[in-house]
């Protein structure tokens, strides 16, 4: 039992509600408009009922209406914050989103469809500045990964085509030092030359390893568990002794099990961690060089004294064209811990580093067997 | 009797009708691809950028299950999709059934297909412009585990979900399409479904695509609105079932 002043205020809070209402015929036609949304179409309500909704909305709105509105809102009974453009009288669009409901009888038969809408001018900006924002994004990131991937493959390309001039070199070098009558100062520089040449092809073989892991081929490993590896750190560290008399190197062997490696990347993993204690550690100290199996694991520890790795450069360590701070002649490209480290991965090993300032030591640790053999 | 979806929904749009028909057909229902619970990893951008491509996968779909002189029933853009597929396939579709079928929505010289270029265009806009507002409302309901949509779709039933991307591509597909030199070429039994009032398929284009396929049959429901099976699944069983 409502009164009439009750009822009034009802019939008046639909006519100005904040926000448009409109019912619709099962055919879509225009059965009620409120005074807000003919307000909102600067449109006459009594002139829009009996309207098909085609007339209210844009084209894309009534296309959107036909072929994704209406059938959602017959098998749903509602659907909820679409997206729709009105169409004003003066031709001027108006962005709202629209909620909608069915009204059916109790056999199921459609009576009618209520909606109501919210202006949305704000909104749709704000969207619309949120997909732009976004398709630039995707645009600047793919330029930047078709940038990077070119980058990388001219190292690679390049780094390839080096190896040529630099073996004629490196062959050149050895036969003058060979064979040919030099006086001290030449032989002094034909040693010096040769020592570049083999510095200049690690360069070239790290940035290969580099360009080959950034391209998705990873490291790839030749696996042998037979051979004995303690005769490859061994050679190792000699080629170094050999390169740097003056450095006392101390080494302490106990491989006992097999490895399941590839050689020649252990060897590679161990001379860049050998040479970068030769380069950053105290001169007067002697670096120790310690291989064992232990515990169903290869364990390779490289130590040396003199100043400690800042702990914000110990997170880094591994990440490529990483430099510490060390002379200008001794700069590298900042790639060999970054190689030690994928070598490490490939073998399903890991890498650590402890640094104080008693000690600096690189331990690398690796599965004696691979673990994907295991598994299988 | 296989039953295609239009631009817009899915599969769900031929319950009421297909219901009716299980009795005395084995009945397929599908999703194309990039709408309802179909996998949107198959989805092609080049393969769908036409009508040929999803007429491919209606023959695939055909292939693996071995139909053969089978009764196709396509809404909207997809009674063009089943025409192109009964000629790509011939003696998999003897029947026909085309529900609001357009061969070309654009006007072109005497074509009056009910579309301007600028209309499709403004279309196309609005389908980009109202990214997020459609793609709350329609992308595929995900309850949080794009690994088991499964688990989604049992939690929250979705009608007539759409990836939002897929489905302005679909319309641009569907909407800039041309496919009357097509018609001429069908042979199956064609039965044409047109509602009294469509503005995306009007009644001239169904008499269109009715004098275009040859011995074709025409039907005018007393229907308004695009999507017949839905606002008068009654009418259109009774005509598909006074056909096949």
């Amino acid at each position: 039992m409502s009164s009439p002043v009750a009822d009034d205020d009802l019939a008046d809070l639909v006519e100005n509600l904040p926000c448009g209402y409109l019912s619709l015929s099962p055919d879509g036609r225009v059965l009620r408009i409120n005074a807000t949304l003919a307000g909102w179409l600067a449109s006459d309500a009594t002139a829009l009922v009996g309207q098909s909704i085609h007339a209210l909305l844009s084209f894309g709105g009534r296309i959107a209406y036909e072929t994704h509105l209406a059938p959602m809102l017959r098998l749903q009974g509602k659907v909820d914050e679409i997206a729709l453009d009105l169409l004003r009288s003066d031709g001027g669009k108006l962005p709202v989103i629209a909620n909608a409901t069915e009204k059916r009888a109790n056999d199921g038969t459609h009576v009618l469809t209520r909606v109501t809408l919210f202006k949305a001018v704000e909104r749709r900006a704000f969207e619309r500045t949120l997909v732009d924002a976004r398709t630039k994004a995707e645009a600047a990131a793919s330029a930047e990964h078709d940038d990077a991937v070119l980058r990388e493959q001219f190292i690679a390309v390049l780094g390839h085509d080096l190896r040529n001039p630099l073996a004629a070199l490196d062959a050149g070098v050895r036969m003058i030092g060979d064979r040919e009558t030099l006086s001290d100062r030449g032989r002094f520089l034909i040693t010096e030359m040769a020592k570049s040449v083999g510095r200049a092809a690690q360069l070239i073989d790290n940035v290969l390893d580099f360009a080959r892991g950034r391209l998705g081929n990873g490291i790839s490993l030749t696996r042998n568990a037979q051979e004995p590896l303690g005769p490859v750190i061994e050679q190792v560290v000699n080629e170094i002794r050999v390169a740097s008399p003056e450095r006392r190197i101390i080494t302490s062997l106990a491989i006992e099990e097999n490895v399941d490696c590839d050689r020649a990347r252990i060897a590679q993993l161990a001379s860049n961690l050998i040479a970068n204690a030769v380069t950053h550690g105290a001169p007067e100290i002697a670096i120790e060089v310690s291989a064992r199996t232990e515990g169903g694991n290869f364990i390779l520890c490289v130590s040396n004294g003199g100043a400690p790795i800042p702990p914000a450069a110990r997170a880094q360590l591994f990440q490529p064209f990483f430099r510490g701070a060390v002379r200008r002649s001794q700069q590298g490209l900042g790639l060999g811990l970054f190689i030690v480290n994928e070598i490490a991965k490939a073998h399903g090993g890991t890498m650590e580093v402890i640094s104080s300032d008693a000690i600096t030591q690189f331990v690398f640790s690796m599965p004696l067997t691979d673990s994907r053999d295991r598994s299988q | 009797m296989m039953f295609a979806h239009g631009f817009g929904c899915d599969q769900h749009m031929w319950t009421a009708v297909a219901r009716a028909f299980e009795a005395d057909f084995r009945v397929v229902l599908f999703d194309h691809v990039g709408a309802g619970q179909s996998d949107l990893g198959a989805y092609d951008a080049a393969k769908y950028a036409s009508l040929d491509g999803y007429a491919d996968d209606v023959v695939e779909i055909g292939r693996a299950l071995d139909l053969s002189d089978a009764v196709f029933v396509g809404h909207s853009v997809s009674a063009m999709i089943g025409g192109l597929a009964s000629v790509k396939a011939p003696g998999m579709f003897s029947d026909l059934i085309m529900v609001g079928p357009s061969p070309r929505y654009v006007d072109d010289d005497d074509y009056v297909g009910g579309f301007s270029h600028a209309q499709v265009e403004e279309l196309l806009e609005f389908l980009a412009d109202n990214h997020l507002g459609w793609s709350a409302a329609m992308a595929p309901v995900i309850m949080g585990n794009p690994d088991q949509p499964e688990l989604g779709a049992a939690l929250e039933q979705s009608f007539c979900a759409t990836d939002p991307e897929i489905a302005r591509q679909f319309a641009r597909a569907t909407f800039f399409s041309d496919n009357r030199a097509d018609l001429p070429k069908i042979t199956a039994r064609t039965l044409v479904l047109q509602c009294r009032e469509d503005i995306i398929a009007p009644p001239c284009v169904g008499e269109y695509v009715h004098a275009q396929v040859p011995g074709s049959r025409y039907t005018l429901l007393d229907a308004t609105g695009h999507c017949p099976n839905l606002s008068a699944p009654e009418q259109v069983t009774a005509a598909i079932r006074a056909f096949v």
